[in-house]
């Protein structure tokens, strides 16, 4: 391993409409080594590569490869560079097969022939490549059906073959079963043992111990700090990470009521994901976790019971109602059912109404502000600035204001606030946290518990195993559209672990 | 038999203008443009060749003049949505009406109104031309042939050229493209210039070669008809060449019908395009194939996205 | 995994305007300073119209006189522009309520002629007794059009049809029926012309006072009821987030498919009265070409007006100078009525075009930025 720079970035600033994404962040990458970037949702990982990428520009600091000053105006200028980075949201063309797709990116040399003759010399070069790095690809395959995992192969290849020796693979282990991620991860190991620079941009620590060879920490947009991970322990790392010690207040062991929601077989189709029978029970007075690798089946578990998709099979049994699957919106609201989907500016909030209305239309229905006649605005300005004040909602000059300008963690509690004014029995959370810093988060669990504590019976649906830990009294685990196995609060984490990945 | 025949050798004129005018439409859409100003490029092209061919009486150029003239009017279409982003909808209806007022304004002032031109002769396929019912088919001006050739040309140049699969690509996933390093808007500027000139090809057609004068607002409505061809036709040249047979066969029997001393309502008969069209786009929506095959980005406006 | 949909505010940056500047996105912009921006939009598109004027003939000095003197200084053309705006907010409240209701009703034209069509169609069967003749007359205009609009709100509803294509096409249709009927049985006898028999003096909008005629009246009425649908009613603010984000709207509890049907049918029987209006008011019996330029018009209208009732009223009036005055230069300059839609579209490219301005701002890179 040299101890030459092959990508440095310094002093590098960036906002967003106000917003300041990096300050004066640094980072530097060798050649030959796996350099890993670690940080929580937002600290500003993925915005820093997508600099070194070429998709945005800086507005201070440079960028540096080989110690040479350059100047990235686009993704094309970075290839040039033999920069190569994989996204966390492919950039494929699905239609497409894997070899149009990496035709697509490779540049037109002179004397290459007709579009078939190099397209055909194309699709050899693929399975040569895809057999050196031990996997099996069809070039002729389209895109669409293939697999994730199978997809990220095509995207690795893509920088591949273009060229690429540094490499910057940003959240890849997110879609992969732990053992894909493993397979992934030693590619990439070896990749660097060959000369290439590899940045692995992540929030898994685990992954960080285990194949990085340096690790820069991020918090708030800054670099906080650079060093060896066999020389820290996971808590040192959590502690840069997450800034001040998150205080975990300790969940008081509840007393689980009546069943209040009970569903069974809950069966739909879907393209990849899909429920394949899910059988669970929800009680008052108790949060439920569900814990899972991303892409099980939870999001068409949220939907289902949020109402927002219509299940093939199955019951959703509410009790003293019956099957709330014939609920209109409207009727889950006078039934007291609460819904946090976790497509905040896709299914709960209006981003360009204002956040009076946002918050007014939860209770429009029951004719809190006025008959269908005539509204009434003055209360309905009173409730929501009540709620607003009540729920902590930052970041409102007005309440007049369009809701898309409220950051990540304000939205939120807008959607808690308008939830939780009708006194929920049954709240439905998808993805509480995500986009939220360690405060905002900390400020919906507690909301999360206190209405449990109230006797409201709470599903919590979260891909961060960490989220469900601190909250759930029982953990449900989601593996291939059904609930695999169930434990009770304190759990083996180990135990859920190989729940969650285990294949049968 | 003779009303067969004298039908088939008029289908092809009427199904020129309407094949043009979607496949104009189906390489701007294929690149992620919704395009809704066909009426108006179409009568742009037509009011451009008659004034030349009022001018110099050469079909060819006149033709060339109607395509030039829909290409520098789509610059304005294309200011509007690939620079300014204006709602695609209302860029094309803006585009229409604009099309419609300019080329009424200018049709009168230049007093191009009502005079005839010429038209061009027709061309013999021989021995087809020879064939008992359908060799009318194979008699006609020579634009009908070198429509068929435009399509091959453009099928060709979009599934069997590097640049045909880039203008797909920035169709179905403009991210995808931009970070494979295409730029974007260009590829679709371009789009939007060639798939104009192949609209007001379809006017200028319609003017010259076929009605033989300008009247005001002449294209009545095939504009609109070849929009919902191009989505009954899933976006595919050859499909929307069946198409534009089909409604062109629909036309033409209007008048064969008439001659033959047929009593049907006149207006009800001219209705017939447009309760065709509407009842395809029942069927099209009906059977739920056409969201399958639009193209991925259809109808929005690409920038290189920055998320928080 | 579920994919989070972009929050509504992104960044942009447009290297074809050159490397030294960058456009970024608004945070909002207050209601002065859009309707500053629409204002100028406003004055550039009059601008380049008058240049067109100029060049096709009108002197220069005559225009102000024709636009403004004409129309709104002389007593005879002003009565005739109050008669004119009647339809004009008639039709440009229909294009409110529709694009509030996210449905491209292009089809005001197909739903004015089935409003004259239904208000004709008393006069000539003679329904009903005199007194209530007229009121007879619009609520058939009203009824004919709504069953017009019914289909292609339907359709779209139920089946995802284009509703661009389906109005548009029905728009065709009728007008061919239309001349149909004036050809054929409804053609007046007396003196063969493609028109149907004169109305008789009962079956025609009386005139109020000293020639200003009941049709405005109707007119604001109608657009009161518009304001308090939009502004005050319980379904105005379920069509704000119908218009905003249908799926939100579903998910809180908006009953979205029965907002947008009831929405769609008012646009297309506010279409009707405008029918009823122009055939009954100003043109006395159903001619064949009484609804051109209206579908337009109204489309306008609710553009500039950014659909609100209000705004969209006067912008119906200055329309409805601005038809007058095109007639006027019809009459005297032998400027061809299509001029008048050519000024229209060039209003609405200038004011769509300013709408870039309101959503981004141009930001200097400051020295030291890459």
């Amino acid at each position: 391993m040299s101890q030459a720079n092959a990508l440095q970035l310094t002093g590098i600033s960036k906002s967003f409409d106000g917003f300041k994404a990096l300050s004066e962040a640094d980072f530097s990458a060798r050649w030959g080594e796996v350099h890993a970037l670690l940080g929580e949702n937002g600290a500003g990982k993925s915005s820093l590569m997508n600099i070194a990428a070429g998709l945005y520009a800086p507005e201070t600091g440079s960028v540096l490869i080989d110690d040479n000053s350059v100047r990235l105006h686009s993704p094309k200028d970075a290839s040039r560079y033999r920069i190569g980075m994989v996204h966390q949201h492919f950039k494929l063309v699905r239609p497409f097969t894997v070899a149009q797709n990496i035709l697509l990116g490779l540049p037109e040399q002179p004397g290459e022939g007709s579009y078939r003759k190099r397209l055909a010399a194309l699709e050899q070069t693929i399975a040569r490549k895809a057999e050196e790095l031990g996997f099996v690809l069809d070039p002729r395959q389209v895109v669409e059906t293939l697999s994730v995992a199978e997809q990220q192969r095509v995207e690795i290849l893509k920088v591949l073959l273009a060229g690429a020796r540094i490499l910057i693979l940003d959240e890849p282990t997110a879609v992969l079963t732990d053992q894909e991620a493993e397979r992934l991860l030693s590619t990439v190991q070896s990749f660097a043992r060959q000369g290439a620079a590899v940045v692995l941009v992540t929030h898994k620590m685990a992954d960080v111990k285990r194949y990085a060879d340096r690790v820069t920490v991020m918090r708030g947009g800054r670099t906080i700090k650079t060093l060896d991970p066999q020389g820290v322990s996971v808590e040192d790392l959590v502690r840069l990470t997450v800034g001040e010690s998150a205080a975990l207040s300790p969940t008081l062991p509840a007393a689980p009521g009546e069943a209040l929601l009970r569903v069974s077989n809950l069966t739909s189709v879907a393209g990849t994901g899909g429920l394949k029978g899910v059988d669970m029970t929800l009680h008052a007075g108790q949060i439920y976790g569900i814990a899972g690798v991303g892409g099980n089946g939870q999001g068409e578990l949220a939907n289902a019971l949020m109402g927002l998709e219509q299940p093939t099979e199955g019951d959703i049994h509410l009790a003293s109602f019956g099957d709330l699957r014939t609920a209109s919106a409207q009727q889950r609201r006078t039934l007291r059912i609460a819904a946090i989907p976790a497509d905040r500016y896709g299914a709960a909030l209006a981003g360009s109404l204002s956040v009076a209305e946002n918050f007014a239309i939860g209770q429009l229905h029951d004719g809190r502000y006025g008959s269908f006649l005539r509204l009434r605005g003055q209360r309905l300005l009173e409730d929501a600035a009540q709620a607003v004040a009540d729920f902590d909602v930052q970041g409102v000059r007005s309440l007049q204001q369009k809701a898309a300008l409220l950051s990540g963690g304000n939205a939120q509690k807008l959607v808690i606030a308008r939830e939780f004014s009708r006194n929920p029995r049954l709240i439905l959370v998808h993805s509480p946290s995500r986009g939220l810093d360690v405060r905002a988060t900390q400020a919906v669990h507690a909301r999360l518990r206190a209405a449990r504590d109230a006797g409201a019976a709470v599903l919590v649906i979260s891909e961060d195993l960490d989220e469900v830990l601190a909250l759930a009294d029982r953990i449900g685990v989601m593996n291939g559209g059904r609930i695999v196995a169930e434990f009770d609060c304190p759990a083996d984490r180990q135990a859920i672990g190989k729940a969650m990945v285990s294949h049968d | 038999m003779d009303l067969v025949t004298y039908w088939l050798s008029s289908v092809p004129e009427f199904a020129v203008p309407f094949a043009l005018a979607a496949l104009g439409l189906i390489i701007i859409e294929r690149a992620g443009v919704l395009a809704l100003g066909a009426e108006g490029m179409m009568l742009v092209g037509a009011l451009a060749g008659i004034g030349m061919q009022l001018a110099l009486g050469l079909p060819g150029l006149s033709l060339l003049a109607a395509m030039a003239a829909a290409s520098v009017v789509s610059l304005l279409f294309a200011l509007m949505v690939l620079v300014l982003r204006i709602n695609q909808v209302i860029a094309g209806l803006a585009l229409v009406f604009f099309c419609q007022g300019l080329t009424g304004l200018l049709g009168t002032l230049l007093g191009w109104t009502n005079r005839p031109v010429s038209g061009l002769t027709a061309v013999e396929l021989w021995p087809l031309s020879e064939l008992p019912v359908v060799g009318g088919l194979f008699r006609q001006n020579p634009m009908v042939f070198l429509t068929v050739v435009i399509f091959f040309a453009v099928v060709w140049f979009l599934n069997r050229t590097r640049s045909g699969l880039k203008l797909r690509a920035v169709g179905e996933n403009p991210q995808a493209a931009d970070a494979a390093g295409l730029p974007v808007l260009r590829y679709r500027l371009a789009a939007i210039l060639a798939g104009s000139a192949l609209m007001g090809l379809a006017g200028g057609f319609i003017a010259v070669l076929s009605t033989k004068m300008w009247i005001a607002d002449m294209t009545g409505g095939r504009g609109w008809i070849a929009i919902a061809l191009v989505i009954f036709a899933r976006w595919s040249p050859w499909r929307a060449f069946a198409g534009a047979l089909l409604f062109g066969g629909i036309e033409a029997l209007i008048p064969q019908l008439a001659a033959a001393g047929v009593q049907l309502p006149q207006y009800f008969m001219l209705m017939t395009p447009y309760a065709v069209t509407l009842a395809v786009m029942v069927w099209v929506a009906a059977s739920k194939r056409a969201g399958a095959s639009q193209p991925g980005a259809l109808g929005e406006p690409y920038v290189r996205e920055e998320r928080r | 995994m579920t994919e989070l949909s972009q929050p509504l505010l992104k960044t942009s940056r447009q290297p074809l305007l050159g490397r030294r500047y960058t456009l970024e996105l608004r945070q909002q912009m207050g209601w002065g300073g859009q309707a500053l921006v629409i204002g100028l939009a406003v004055l550039v598109g009059l601008a380049l119209s008058t240049a067109i004027l100029v060049a096709a003939g009108v002197p220069a000095d005559q225009l102000l006189e024709e636009f403004v003197g004409q129309t709104l200084l002389d007593a005879g053309n002003f009565k005739a522009v109050l008669f004119q705006a009647a339809p004009m907010i008639l039709v440009g409240m229909a294009g409110c309520l529709a694009f509030r209701a996210r449905f491209w009703n292009l089809g005001l034209e197909g739903q004015m002629i089935w409003g004259g069509i239904g208000a004709a169609a008393i006069s000539i069967f003679q329904i009903g007794p005199e007194a209530l003749r007229l009121p007879l007359m619009m609520a058939s205009a009203i009824v004919c059009a709504m069953l017009w609009t019914l289909a292609p709100v339907l359709l779209k509803l139920r089946l995802k049809v284009n509703e661009v294509i389906s109005t548009l096409m029905l728009n065709y249709i009728a007008a061919n029926f239309l001349l149909h009927l004036l050809y054929g049985s409804w053609k007046d006898p007396r003196d063969n012309f493609p028109y149907s028999p004169a109305f008789r003096p009962f079956e025609r909008l009386p005139d109020l006072f000293a020639g200003y005629n009941v049709a405005i009246v109707i007119a604001v009425v109608i657009m009161a009821l518009a304001v308090w649908f939009i502004s005050v009613s319980r379904a105005g603010l379920y069509l704000r987030f119908v218009d905003a984000n249908p799926r939100v709207a579903s998910a809180v509890g908006v009953p979205v498919r029965r907002m947008i049907l009831g929405t769609v049918l008012l646009s297309g029987a506010l279409a009707g009265v405008a029918g009823f209006i122009v055939s009954a008011g100003q043109e006395g019996r159903l001619t064949q070409s009484f609804y051109q330029g209206y579908g337009f018009s109204g489309i306008l209208i609710a553009f500039l007006a950014r659909n609100n009732p209000f705004a969209a009223a006067i912008v119906a009036l200055l329309v409805a100078m601005l038809f007058v005055a095109g007639r006027n230069l019809q009459v005297f300059y032998q400027i061809p009525f299509s001029m008048v839609q050519l000024i229209q579209a060039i209003l609405v490219i200038c004011v769509a075009s300013s709408d870039f301005f309101i959503r981004h701002r141009l930001r200097r890179i400051q020295a030291g930025e890459q």
